[in-house]
């Protein structure tokens, strides 16, 4: 089994993508193979630099980059939609591989999973 | 109109919409109603995000409302199913059974008998044994 875990929603407006996140960490510590994916307004989660603070909440980025070590295999963000929300390369923070989602990519995982 | 099927499925349902704030839980209870009338096995119901407010006690809609939370119990326990709520999600919106009351020295406990929660794990372990996950969101997302 293999799921791809998509969060499509901007960080801190809700609480879906923290959920969809917990998922993603969950099936990495039962050992299943498990990859997220960034799309639409979602990729600002991949944003260098948060500072949330002023809205008490803590920042996602360091979940994420923490999350190659619990043993999440990738992190992929929509290029189109980068390229949208003005994401260069250098405005990611490590460990991000920009993608062309498709049938392509989707039909490499048994599962695809929104938490909301 | 009857499905047929060589082999029955086996389905888990994953409701994340809450109860009276969106249509998942009953269009799922639809969707559970259905299968079970077809002969297919439900393996085990698990709420997350929102939708473990469906498994509130004190949920008390005005008498000519569908009671959901009352429904969903129901079928539960009529088709002896299990029922979970994610452990994060509960203890984060006030969805409380009695060993977490203790723990957190809360000052009541809340959990519809016959939901328990439990943690994520038992999803993950939904998606190695059933043959198909469902999802029914609430659809509020940004």
């Amino acid at each position: 089994m293999s799921t791809l875990v998509v969060i499509d929603s901007a960080p801190y407006g809700d609480w879906t993508g923290r959920e969809a996140l917990d998922m993603a960490f969950s099936l990495a510590a039962f050992d299943q193979p498990v990859t997220l994916l960034f799309l639409g307004a979602g990729v600002n989660w991949l944003r260098k630099g948060q500072a949330p603070e002023g809205i008490s909440q803590k920042s996602v980025e360091k979940n994420l980059s923490a999350a190659p070590i619990f043993g999440v295999e990738g992190l992929l963000a929509d290029g189109r939609d980068c390229e949208a929300y003005g994401l260069a390369e250098a405005d990611l923070i490590a460990g991000v591989t920009r993608v062309d989602v498709g049938s392509d990519l989707l039909h490499q995982y048994t599962h695809t999973v929104f938490a909301g | 109109m009857t499905m047929q099927h060589s082999e029955p499925f086996s389905f888990t349902i994953v409701i994340t919409g809450a109860p009276y704030s969106s249509q998942a839980p009953q269009t799922a209870i639809g969707f559970a109603r259905a299968a079970l009338a077809s002969g297919h096995r439900i393996d085990r119901i698990f709420l997350y995000g929102d939708g473990v407010h469906l498994a509130s006690a004190l949920s008390s809609p005005p008498s000519d409302e569908p009671h959901w939370p009352r429904e969903w119990s129901q079928l539960l326990e009529a088709h002896d199913i299990p029922g979970i709520a994610c452990i994060a999600s509960a203890l984060r919106r006030g969805l409380v059974d009695e060993a977490e009351k203790k723990r957190y020295e809360l000052s009541a406990h809340n959990v519809r008998a016959p939901f328990v929660i439990a943690g994520l794990g038992e999803w993950v372990e939904a998606g190695l044994r059933s043959s198909r996950v469902i999802y029914f969101h609430g659809g509020s997302g940004a």
